[in-house]
């Protein structure tokens, strides 16, 4: 089996992606942050570096939750998304 | 008050991931994707919304139908848990995409309702897009169409619509009964609240055959012979990436404008 | 008048909220079920295999009826170093007989059609809507608030999964610990069932769980699973938080790495990637289980932490299942009592304590202390397939004799007989 991109993966998913963001991430806090562990625990990749700066993106969020518990500075906002939106599981 | 009738369908999730939709080439038919439910189409949840809209001007009794196999009731709970009063489900599958058909049942059940001054449809339904069943609704009834509203407007028992056409807006005035057909310029579909879905479950939605509304298919010929859908295939999309060069970013831009007329783009 | 105020609102239509609103509308209460997927199912996945005893005592006979998948009559564990992999496999055609010991479950449509059953059973669920709060009178809890409306309650019962946002509101639960959740990482693999029941060597609707210990985790506490469905694999990883955390590892490429292995690969040849998910699953065992219930207010499932680990058991669901009918019972007890308050509703954890639930927690309450001996997941598969290699090689070389190859082999791991000798007193506490 031929390896696969994380974007093609994520593209066989089905999402209801909502307007309202429900991820977002304090600037002041991550600039000063060292470990940045946000960049490789997120199973979804949601967050990248874009030159000296966190970015990162809602849509391809699995709703694990394990930025919120793995980002030790508190700088991670979030949230499961407003009811009806994100990720809908066809399998499981 | 005056009694709204909308017709809603129930469709394949057209939010589905592209790779999951998939052609049986042998039937010509879609094969359902496992594990996604199917919706309202979208603009019949705009029809839904219009209704909404008037009933809170001026109040009014929405009816929702929708002809579709038991699982249909699904479109009728969910408008009933954006709003409306009453909702009936005909059950009948419609095998491909016979608006001549849809149109005869629903005109059957909207007989069988009696008291209607509105009938609302979504502009087409988002699966095979047709766009007919409100007009053909409209003609068996007897009464006018205006298709692809914006603003709806009761007057005592006038309408007045502003409609789209190709370069502006039309404004009109149209006696009751009447058809409208809506579709995404009427604005966003309200979300169901909790307590709308609670009532909706409380609610008993009828299911009525083709005999109790009176529907004979014979009576309006064989299907097949109205339409043959000879091929149904996904586009296959070529994508190709090319980078243009330039000594400058001016001989950059040059270039690019010369590859858009090449290519007839502008 | 209809009732605007229910017996329970149950927040999360997962396998435990699900239970709950089962028993308690079959009981003829009020029961309204809050679900912030778009349908129940939507937002739940794991690693694959479901025991169906303690769901048949609430719907008897269910694998009649419920979408399983395949009923499992094969286990294999798998050790894997760098290249090689060594198996302990077992096979039993009388784990095919109904009830059955195990079967592969798919979430979103095992989920679907249970929460269908609780609707049948007259319960309401409302789905699409996100409980976003308690609503409180004094220190009892007296309902939910979600969407911007408020649903008045007799008894909240929050199911709301590993990331319990409402045990938390409850004042009952902390903030989960990484050292204290797992995260896994899932891809459904489609294969055709003929060549699945070939290849695992099954027959018709007989189905394997295969679990990994080795290299696949990187030597980070965790392993790898496969799971046979219809038409379809189950393939994932499961890794602790904190240890992913700090090797600085993306989930995804390890995943990828796993399906690379030459023990891995060929299981899933041919297969298309159908879907990509991933779930956090509670792994603190008995330490950290909340404080179960408070005035009003009763907590069950992944959102209290009942999962077992034992590193050869992974069980949530029954667990799931159980507190689910517990609370159930509790709640019944507080409309007969009318009252539920606390004093009605310790009941549930006095259930708790009686049944499995809490009994095995406690039994393998040492068990995460041992999983989290890097050896399990370094040392110890890399030797056992470095012996296998050893005992089995042919290279014209003098053969020697098992004792041997393992002194030399622990030689090289930097293994001592004390560290075998602690690890296996760890180990028989634990396991």
């Amino acid at each position: 089996m031929n390896s696969m991109s994380l974007e093609d993966k994520l593209a066989l998913n089905k999402y209801d992606i909502d307007e309202e963001l429900h991820i977002s991430v304090n600037e002041d806090i991550c600039r000063t942050c060292r470990n940045r562990v946000c960049l490789h625990i997120c199973p979804a990749e949601c967050f990248k570096l874009l030159g000296e700066k966190i970015t990162y993106s809602y849509e391809g969020c699995l709703e694990c939750g394990s930025c919120r518990l793995a980002c030790s500075k508190g700088a991670i906002n979030w949230t499961y998304p407003r009811g009806g939106f994100g990720i809908a599981y066809q399998y499981g | 008050m005056i009694n709204i009738i909308v017709c809603v369908k129930q469709i394949l999730d057209p939010e589905m991931p592209p790779g999951k939709f998939k052609i049986d080439p042998e039937s010509n038919k879609v094969i359902p994707p496992e594990g996604i439910p199917l919706v309202v189409s979208p603009f019949d949840e705009q029809a839904v919304e219009a209704a909404l809209r008037i009933k809170e001007q001026c109040g009014a009794k929405i009816t929702v139908v929708t002809v579709g196999e038991s699982s249909a009731v699904n479109a009728v709970k969910h408008s009933l848990a954006m709003g409306a009063d009453e909702g009936i489900v005909v059950e009948h599958i419609i095998e491909g995409y016979d608006s001549l058909l849809t149109a005869y049942i629903l005109t059957k059940a909207i007989e069988e309702i009696v008291a209607y001054d509105l009938i609302i449809c979504g502009r087409e339904a988002a699966d095979w897009g047709s766009g007919q069943v409100g007009s053909i609704i409209a003609e068996s009834l007897g009464i006018p169409v205006v298709a692809r509203t914006r603003k709806i407007e009761v007057m005592d028992s006038r309408l007045k619509v502003e409609h789209i056409i190709e370069d502006g807006d039309e404004s009109l005035e149209l006696p009751m009964p009447a058809v409208i057909t809506v579709s995404y310029e009427i604005g966003q579909a309200r979300i169901p609240t909790g307590w709308g879905v609670i009532s909706a479950a409380r609610k008993k939605i009828p299911s009525w055959s083709l005999e109790d509304i009176g529907v004979d298919l014979s009576q309006i010929g064989d299907t097949s012979s109205r339409i043959k859908l000879l091929k149904l295939f996904t586009p296959t999309r070529e994508r190709g990436c090319q980078i243009i060069e330039g000594k400058t970013a001016a001989e950059a831009a040059a270039n690019l404008a010369l590859r858009l007329r090449e290519a007839k783009v502008i | 008048m209809e009732p605007t105020k229910f017996d329970a609102v149950v927040a999360g239509a997962g396998p435990a909220g699900c239970a709950a609103a089962y028993a308690l509308a079959k009981a003829g209460l009020e029961v309204l079920v809050i679900e912030r997927g778009k349908f129940p199912g939507a937002k739940n996945m794991f690693g694959g295999m479901l025991c169906g005893s303690v769901l048949a005592q609430l719907i008897p006979n269910f694998w009649e009826e419920a979408p399983l998948e395949r009923y499992i009559t094969r286990h294999v564990i798998t050790f894997l170093s760098r290249e090689d992999s060594f198996s302990i496999d077992f096979q039993s055609p009388s784990f095919g007989k109904p009830p059955y010991n195990g079967y592969s479950v798919l979430r979103a449509k095992f989920d679907k059609w249970l929460a269908g059953k609780v609707e049948e059973a007259g319960a309401i669920i409302v789905p699409g809507l996100l409980v976003e709060d308690l609503l409180w009178d004094g220190n009892q809890v007296v309902g939910v608030k979600a969407g911007g409306e408020d649903f008045p309650a007799s008894v909240v019962i929050a199911a709301d999964g590993v990331n319990s946002l409402l045990a938390q509101k409850a004042g009952l639960a902390e903030e989960l610990s990484t050292e204290y959740v797992s995260l896994g990482v899932k891809e459904l693999i489609q294969l055709p069932s003929e060549i699945i029941q070939e290849r695992f060597n099954l027959e018709d609707d007989e189905g394997v769980t295969q679990l990994f210990d080795g290299f696949c985790t990187r030597g980070m506490h965790g392993g790898g699973f496969l799971y046979t469905n219809k038409e379809s694999l189950s393939l994932g990883i499961v890794i602790q938080l904190s240890a992913l955390r700090r090797m600085g590892v993306k989930p995804a490429d390890l995943l990828e790495e796993f399906k690379s292995h030459p023990g891995v690969r060929n299981l899933i040849k041919g297969g298309t990637v159908e879907e990509y998910s991933a779930h956090l699953v509670p792994n603190a065992g008995i330490n950290k289980v909340p404080m179960l219930y408070k005035d009003g207010f009763l907590v069950v499932g992944d959102a209290a932490g009942l999962v077992l680990t034992t590193g050869i058991t992974l069980d949530g669901a029954s667990f799931a299942f159980a507190s689910g009918m517990a609370a159930a019972e509790t709640v019944k007890l507080a409309k007969q009592n009318g009252d539920p308050s606390r004093k009605t509703l310790c009941n549930y954890e006095k259930l708790l304590k009686e049944s499995f639930v809490l009994r095995d927690l406690e039994t393998f309450k040492h068990s995460q202390f041992f999983l989290d001996n890097p050896r399990l997941y370094t040392t110890y598969p890399e030797l056992i397939c470095n012996l296998s290699r050893g005992l089995f090689t042919n290279d014209g070389k003098p053969r020697k004799r098992l004792w041997q190859l393992a002194r030399t082999e622990m030689g090289r791991q930097k293994l001592s007989i004390l560290h075998v000798a602690v690890d296996g007193f760890l180990g028989r506490r634990a396991i």
